[in-house]
């Protein structure tokens, strides 16, 4: 692996562009983006982010909460029932109906099982070469690119002939974000990368995602129920709760001080090794209900410690709280971890 | 293998260099190579490690629940005083569902799909106690679904598993495994198909039982936050062997192996900065490759000629801590 990329400097990390610029008009704008399946099924409810370029956006929340419908949105593979979805300053859907290639070499996605996603009888050289015949690419100058980026990589040449069952976990993964880069997106959703990968290896996985970040522009969806890693590499985080995205802030705000209940109950459930940072969990009671049948008033207020009488009947809107910071509660800020 | 305590009490149950080997189309694989251990009585061990190190399989040796194409098992499985290695499938039937209990990663293919909890319940218990009626098997079913903290019991007894949640269900096969009132619990990772609260949910149950249950409870994870906070003891495994084991405060707060080391470097802790993340180079050891040297070695900075010139002994340090490292000392 060719190591002779940079330290990249902790503090700009952390900011990003959302902070340093925020009049750049947003990569993605979701506003009231619903999914309806059967009539019956709201997988996403009344859902508004914005993604700023350059930026890596974490999205957390637990089996059922529309996570992966959200991402099935964004690159264009489930339309939304209702609300209005842009990427680039453009409708999905007209992008979709016009030149739906051109959109989907702008968003790739990087899916959780490397090995799975790589068709078992194709060489991964067939399998890298097969978008640049499907987009009709130039043929010379894309696999130029593609051989520059197998080096970036650390691939090593012989890996064009092999099969996936002949390569390692490591070299897949890196297969994977190969394919998604040959195409030059400008928006990678990560559904999931570091899931069912041991932690020897995730930093490896997360250290070249941020690399290739600044080298090639990049913008990320960054899907986990780590919550460690979003908090890590993250510059902002939505945090979603059956079908909403009940907050969504600075990163390091929401980590420091949700405002949310949930968030606060989600993010305190994250145990320290060291017994000194070790602090008290909110343990929620209940489990999540079914979006088929979802709680009256806010959602979330059946597993809530802190709801009134209001929660039960009066859905909160996500209303701003502050610069940049937006949460779906009557009462922010009234379930304190630290107490 | 050297150093067996002698301070301490007897463990519950006392493994010593035990190896376990299957065929593979590309050989023989070195799935246990020689594993020594103590299971303490009363006490909580979590044995932490990736994919690959044995974990689940070390447990499969306890309940001697074995891989079909599996050539070798030696070594031996103390189990208060009893080795189990030798016990024909007859007699090791008796220690399945009476002193040594499991609790599944899933839930769902753990559960029979045809059986309601109850019938789940009433069979372990027939099975505990022979002379049990129908009725009273109900009544103690009945509350162990209410201490483990299940709603509506009386309903859920009728339940059939996909009825239930994800967490439901662990509850019921915590509540089987309570029922049996094992000496020895298996938990192999219990909580890594539930969700983060609910998750939260079991470790706080299973906190709580460990002061009604007087037996010890084996909890297999690779998530080092859980093992620390639930656990007294821990035990590392790379590659089919312990680099360390020892009291679980002592350990992660000054890990002595290599391995151990670079594993809580690589962790990602909530009050980390920003900056490189940390990863282990290289790949985990080849389970057909012989046994010959430090399995670690490959990818260890420390290494020296000697650890690629054979097999560290897991050496007793003093203070319950073994190390399977020639380098311990300097790392102390």
């Amino acid at each position: 692996m060719t190591a002779a990329t940079p330290v990249s400097d902790p503090v700009s990390m952390y900011r990003g562009p959302s902070a340093l610029a925020p009049a750049t008009p947003p990569l993605v704008s979701m506003r009231g983006v619903s999914v309806v399946f059967g009539g019956a099924v709201r997988a996403l409810d009344d859902v508004s982010l914005e993604i700023v370029r350059g930026d890596i956006v974490g999205l957390v929340g637990e089996s059922g909460s529309g996570k992966t419908t959200l991402c099935r949105v964004l690159v264009g593979l489930t339309q939304a029932s209702g609300g209005t979805v842009d990427v680039d300053g453009t409708p999905v859907a007209s992008q979709l109906t016009g030149d739906a290639l051109a959109f989907r070499r702008k968003v790739q996605m990087l899916l959780q099982d490397a090995v799975a996603s790589l068709s078992p009888r194709m060489t991964i050289g067939r399998a890298l070469r097969e978008p640049i015949t499907i987009h009709d690419l130039p043929q010379g100058e894309a696999l130029q690119r593609l051989d520059q980026i197998l080096r970036r990589l650390g691939l090593p040449a012989d890996v064009l002939q092999k099969f996936p069952h002949q390569i390692s976990g490591g070299q897949a993964r890196r297969v994977g974000v190969a394919r998604a880069l040959v195409m030059q997106p400008q928006l990678i959703v990560a559904d999931e990368p570091t899931a069912g990968l041991d932690v020897s290896v995730q930093g490896e996985l997360l250290n070249l995602l941020l690399d290739l970040q600044q080298e090639f522009g990049l913008t990320y969806l960054l899907v986990s129920h780590n919550l460690n890693v979003i908090r890590r590499v993250s510059q902002r985080t939505a945090v979603m709760y059956l079908g909403q995205i009940v907050e969504e802030a600075p990163t390091r705000q929401l980590f420091d001080k949700p405002a949310h209940p949930y968030a606060a109950a989600l993010l305190s459930t994250n145990p320290a090794i060291d017994p000194q940072r070790r602090h008290r969990r909110i343990v929620l009671q209940g489990e999540i209900p079914s979006v088929v049948n979802p709680p009256s008033g806010c959602r979330f207020h059946t597993r809530c410690p802190v709801a009134q009488s209001r929660c039960s009947t009066d859905a909160p809107a996500l209303a701003e709280i502050g610069p940049g910071r937006q949460v779906r509660c009557h009462f922010p800020y009234s379930l304190d971890p630290q107490r | 293998m050297t150093g067996v305590a002698t301070s301490s009490p007897p463990a519950l149950v006392e493994i010593r260099d035990l190896v376990l080997e299957a065929a593979t189309p590309r050989g023989t694989a070195h799935i246990l190579r020689g594993v020594s251990l103590d299971i303490g009585r009363g006490r909580i061990l979590g044995v932490v490690g990736e994919s690959g190190s044995g974990k689940s399989s070390l447990a499969s040796c306890l309940l001697k629940l074995l891989p079909s194409n599996m050539t070798r098992l030696t070594g031996s499985v103390r189990f208060d005083g009893t080795d189990l290695l030798p016990l024909p499938e007859g007699q090791m039937r008796e220690w399945r569902g009476q002193r040594i209990a499991m609790i599944f990663q899933d839930p769902m293919t753990a559960l029979n799909p045809l059986f309601t909890v109850a019938t789940h319940l009433v069979d372990v218990l027939r099975r505990r106690h022979g002379d049990i009626t129908r009725a009273q098997a109900l009544e103690r079913a009945r509350a162990a679904l209410v201490s483990v903290g299940i709603a509506d019991a009386d309903l859920r007894l009728q339940a059939y598993p996909h009825e239930l949640s994800g967490g439901m269900r662990q509850r019921v096969m915590i509540a089987m495994a309570l029922l049996v009132e094992p000496d020895l619990l298996l938990a192999d990772e219990p909580t890594t198909a539930l969700d983060a609260t609910v998750e939260a949910q079991i470790v706080d149950l299973l906190d709580q039982l460990r002061r009604k249950l007087s037996g010890s409870i084996v909890f297999i994870s690779h998530h080092l936050g859980l093992v620390a906070q639930l656990c007294d003891d821990v035990c590392v495994m790379y590659g089919g062997t312990v680099v360390e084991t020892g009291p679980v405060d002592e350990v992660l707060a000054a890990p002595l192996h290599p391995y151990t080391r670079a594993l809580l470097a690589c962790e990602i802790e909530a009050h980390d900065e920003g900056g490189r993340l940390v990863s282990i180079p290289g790949e985990v050891q080849d389970p057909v490759a012989p046994h010959v040297a430090c399995v670690f070695a490959p990818r260890c900075s420390h290494a020296l000629d000697a650890c690629r010139a054979g097999v560290p002994a897991l050496r007793d340090l003093g203070g319950m801590r073994k190390v399977a490292c020639i380098r311990a000392e300097e790392f102390a």
